[in-house]
Formats: C-alpha cells, structure tokens, sequence
C-alpha cells in the first residue's frame, strides 16, 4: 500500500497463534504500517483485511473507523491517560464500548491483578514507574478482547534493567492469549526473545522473513546481519571460491555457482601482525580502522579489498597494540564461512 | 566557596520611568480606596438600588458566560481542529468584539437585534422577542464583549492537546463524542475553566455595550458599571464607590486566581 511518500509494498500475511515480530531500521515504515492496522492512517493505496473482513479497501473506498476495529494498541510511550487513574484506564475501552460501569472496573480489577498490580488501583499515572506504566498500558489494551494486538516497541521507553523482566513479564502475557499478535522492534533482543516469527521490512519493502534462528543463521541483507552481529557477504560463488565486489575472494569449499550469500562470525575472524602461515585459506592483508566494546569482547573493524569484523579480546588488543590502528592481517577458515543462495 | 554574583544596579533612567508607570496603576485604586466611605459600606451596599444592580450584575453575566460556553466551545474547537478556507477571516471576526469599542458593539447589536434590527425584526414580529432595553438584551450584548476571550483561550487549549491521547482513546474503541467528553475536554478543562472565568470577569465589567444597547433601567438593564455612572451622575458618589470597590475586588479576585495561568509568572 501506498502513503504518500512512503511506499509499503507489503503484502502481510500474520496468522493468529504466533508473536510475530515487524523488525526493520527507522524509517523503514513500520509505525506508519501499524498506524494503518489500528486505521489511524489511510493509505493512499491498498487493503487491510482482519478475520475475513475488509477494515480498508482503497478500490472501494472503505474504511472502517478505529473505534469499530476489534484492534488494540500498546503504544510506545503508553499513552495512559493522565487524568484516570489505572483502573480506569484499563476500563476506559470497556465502558467506551458500552460496559456498564461497575462491570467495566470490576474486569478492569481483574486485569489489572493479571498484570501484578492490584495495588496499584488507583494510581494516576504519574504515580507509576516505566514498567508499572508498561504494564497497565498492556492490560488496557487487552480487556477490550481485541482481535489484533498491536505493540509499538513496547519495552523501548524503558531503562535496561527493567527492560529485562519487564519483557519476560510480556512474553508471559502474550502467550496467554490468543489472537493476531504484532510486534514492532527495532531491538533485536526484544524480537529474539519476544516474537516466533519475524518479519524483516526496509525501506518500505519486505527483505526477510522466518523465525528468529532462520534469520540469525541466514541473514539477507546488512541491516539484518548488523542486528545479528555477523559479517555479511554478497557475490558470485563459482569453484569453491567467492567473488565479493571488485577485489575480494571468498574461499568457501562447496558453495556451488550462482549468486550467494556468505556469513562470516567474527569470532572466526583472526588478526595478526605478520603474515600467517598455517591452513586457512583465507588471508589478506587490511588495515585496523575502528574499535567497539561490547561486553568482554572488541570488535575490530577491520578496512582493505573485503572490509570485515573481528572479535577479539581485550588482552589481544593490547598484545598487538590494535588501537594503534595500522596494517594487520586478516584469517578466516574456509570451513567457517557459511553460503547460501540470494 | 563559591561567592554569589552581585546584581547590577539598574540604570536611573528605567527606575524613574519604571516608578512612574507603577504609579500610575497603583494611584488610581489608593484614591478608589482612600475615599472610600468605610464606615457606611455595609449599609450602602444594602440600598435597594445597590442591590439590584448586584445581583442584575451577577445573573446577567453568568448566564452570558453560559452562552459563551454553549456557542464559543464548539467553534473554538472547529477553529482548533479544522481546516477549512475562509479559517483565518472567521478566527479575525471572532476576535474583533475584544479590540472594538464597546459602545460601537452596542450599536451594532441595535442594527442586528433591536426592533427593527436585520434579525430582531423577524424576532420580534414572528416570537415577539425584543432585546433591546430588556435583560435579556444585557445577557446579549455581555456575550457578545466577552465570548472572544473564551474562544481565544478555548482554542489555545485544544490546540496544544495531544492528540495522541485521542487516538489511543479510539483505538480503544470511543466514539468522537466520547472521545470530546471524556478525553479532551477534561485534559483542557482548566484551560478551559481559565478562559470561563475571563469570560465572565469581562461580561461582568461591561458598559458601553450595555448601556448603548439595553439602556439603563433599575432591575432589568441597570448592571453595576452602569449603576456606578447613574449614581456620579446624580450625584451620588458613595453608592458609585462602594460599587466600585465591590467590581475592583472582583477583579482583584480574578487576576490572583489566575495569575499562574494568565501573567506567565513562574
């Protein structure tokens, strides 16, 4: 579908019974598809179809609005309704769908119990922390039974370590409950440990598609390799070897003929001063560009005919005075380059 | 140790204008003050003519605050959140009783609404309702003075709303009514209640208007500001401070309790 400017051409199939994950770089489009779903937005062009009816048909001018959408949305910055208190918050969709109000806050109670804060009743919500916010945001979106659960980055306004329960406490929530899940993450420890199955989108276009593992194994493009943390390569394999761009040489015994991709862990990439000898069989020489702390561990961004990452440790990086930068030599076993085809 | 910053003595040129400009507010209300009859408030306020015009005075502009409410909080909000050609010449119309001179609104309002008024003819020949020189004709003309403050401030508040709020209340199924009643109005409403209150404090000082419109007779048309111009008039300036000091206190009363909102003092 089309908005403006922004062009989705997407064809999103999401069956109920999975989290499914909508994963892509800023400015991808993933808001503003999200934003259709809940039909705050119309697009220029196209179809929303949810249980076998039509929500959105630009051929036909139809458009049902939000409030008659059986959808629900966790937003990214919760949108908790200042002047409410918790409860009734949660029971604001209830009672705006017609629950009688005593009915509407006694289930109201109850979901909120669900979510672990009864307590927290009649909290305005200023009163709460990120979490507790997440958490009520949550539930008043779930009392209204909605068929679509929409969540925009639900856990991303939150500091890390509440980002951490707070999230095991999601994936607790979202697996009781049945109905179209969809998640929007820009955080690939949130999509690993929250959806079943992702969905890659890129400048308006769907790049990659498949569980999380399928996806962390066989990244199709650099924003997906970047999320994953590997090096991505793309060339044409032809005996045992692959030609990456103007001046690079994969070897990589068994990876067929045609266009190919090539992932390389930077764990399997190894740095040396001088010219190694021994059995890889992938050595060149590059120069030592930039370094990255990530944990106990240094990426090395290593420049020259096929730029890679290494990771290595922090004693290795004092041995070879890498933050000096300069020349280095580049080692990779045949064995550890894995290809499959575009 | 850290030495706090000595402040700079201001200029002598801008104390002296400054101490002139002071003056001149606070001189007028220490003469109000000064003359005023202390000893014989209480009994002057109880005069039948006082009377009259005190609660003339305040069920007039209450009820023309009610109008405001009813007629301006609609079109502040279409104002707010619509776009239509022809926007900016509504937003100026509606402005232009605040800058007009009171007596020309009155004037204005004979021409539309009096007897033989554009539309006060047809009021009057086919419902025989009159306005002019009648209560209702006070209500009228304080509404029509006083309703651009509410709908300035009414705008102003919905404007700086966020509308997030109101589509996270449709996504959770409310109506746009509901969504008005239950979200938008009581995120604006002391925004909303500021402008009320500036509606009636203005409704409630209105003269020109009035007396030009609906005359200036005891009980139905003769509001304090009027009653305080007949009784210097007639020569009677205690009833016309003692009304004063009743309208000064009003106002006093309005400016402390909206001083956060509306004097931009932090």
């Amino acid at each position: 579908m089309r908005l403006g400017s922004l062009e989705l051409d997407v064809e999103l199939d999401v069956p109920p019974g999975r989290i499914v994950g909508l994963l892509g770089p800023n400015g991808a489009g993933k808001t503003t598809l999200l934003r259709i779903l809940a039909g705050l937005l119309f697009p220029d062009e196209g179809r929303v179809v949810l249980d076998g009816r039509v929500l959105d048909d630009t051929t036909t001018g139809e458009h049902v609005p939000p409030e008659a959408r059986p959808v629900g949305v966790v937003f990214q910055n919760y949108l908790l309704f200042p002047h409410l208190s918790a409860l009734e918050n949660v029971a604001f969709g209830l009672r705006s769908r017609g629950v009688p109000k005593a009915e509407a806050r006694a289930r109201a109670a109850d979901w909120l119990e669900r979510v672990g804060l009864a307590d927290y009743r009649a909290s305005k919500p200023k009163q709460l922390s990120g979490g507790q916010s997440q958490r009520v945001a949550l539930a008043r979106a779930l009392a209204t039974e909605p068929r679509l659960l929409l969540l925009d980055e639900p856990l991303a306004a939150l500091d890390a370590s509440t980002r951490l329960e707070t999230r095991r406490e999601l994936r607790r929530q979202l697996d009781g409950y049945d109905g179209v899940r969809l998640l929007v993450t820009h955080d690939p420890m949130e999509a690993i440990a929250l959806a079943e199955r992702l969905i890659v989108l890129e400048a308006g276009r769907i790049s990659q598609t498949g569980t999380p593992k399928d996806i962390s194994e066989q990244p199709r493009s650099r924003y997906v390799a970047d999320f994953v943390g590997v090096n991505l390569f793309r060339g044409w394999a032809e005996n045992d070897e692959i030609r990456v761009g103007a001046a690079g040489r994969l070897v990589a015994p068994g990876a067929g003929r045609g266009e190919v991709f090539a992932v390389v862990h930077p764990r399997a990439v190894a740095l040396y001063r001088d010219p190694p000898g021994g059995t890889p069989r992938n050595v060149w020489e590059g120069t030592a560009e930039a370094l990255d702390l990530e944990g106990e561990r240094v990426r090395v961004r290593v420049g020259g005919p096929l730029p890679i990452v290494a990771e290595v440790t922090p004693g290795a990086v004092a041995d070879l005075r890498l933050g000096d930068g300069g020349p280095v030599w580049v080692s990779v076993k045949a064995t550890e380059v894995v290809v499959y085809p575009v | 140790m850290v030495r706090t910053v000595r402040r700079e003595r201001p200029p002598v040129l801008a104390l002296a204008a400054g101490s002139i400009a002071a003056l001149f507010f606070v001189l007028p209300l220490a003469g109000l003050l000064w003359r005023a009859p202390w000893r014989s408030v209480v009994s002057d306020l109880g005069a039948p003519d006082v009377r009259k015009a005190l609660r003339l005075s305040l069920e007039a502009s209450l009820s023309a605050t009610v109008v405001c409410l009813a007629f301006g909080l609609p079109l502040a909000w279409v104002l707010a959140r619509m776009e239509f050609p022809g926007r900016r010449l509504l937003r100026a119309l509606t402005v232009l009783p605040m800058v007009l001179p009171p007596v020309v609104g009155g004037i204005a309002l004979i021409y539309a609404f009096g007897r033989r008024g554009i539309v006060g003819q047809y009021l009057d020949q086919w419902f025989d309702i009159s306005f002019a020189f009648t209560t209702k004709g006070v209500i009228l003309a304080e509404a029509f003075v006083a309703m651009p403050f509410l709908v300035v401030t009414a705008e102003a508040a919905f404007r700086s709303l966020d509308r997030s709020f109101e589509d996270a209340a449709r996504t959770l199924g409310a109506s746009r009514w509901t969504v008005f009643r239950r979200v938008t109005l009581p995120l604006a409403g002391p925004a909303l209640g500021a402008g009320a209150v500036l509606c009636w404090a203005r409704a409630l000082g209105e003269f020109g208007a009035t007396i030009t419109f609906a005359g200036n007779f005891p009980g139905t048309t003769q509001t304090m500001p009027l009653a305080v111009y007949l009784s210097l008039e007639s020569s009677r300036p205690e009833t016309a401070i003692v009304l004063s000091l009743v309208l000064l206190l009003v106002s006093l009363a309005v400016l402390v309790g909206l001083r956060d909102r509306w004097l931009g003092v932090s």
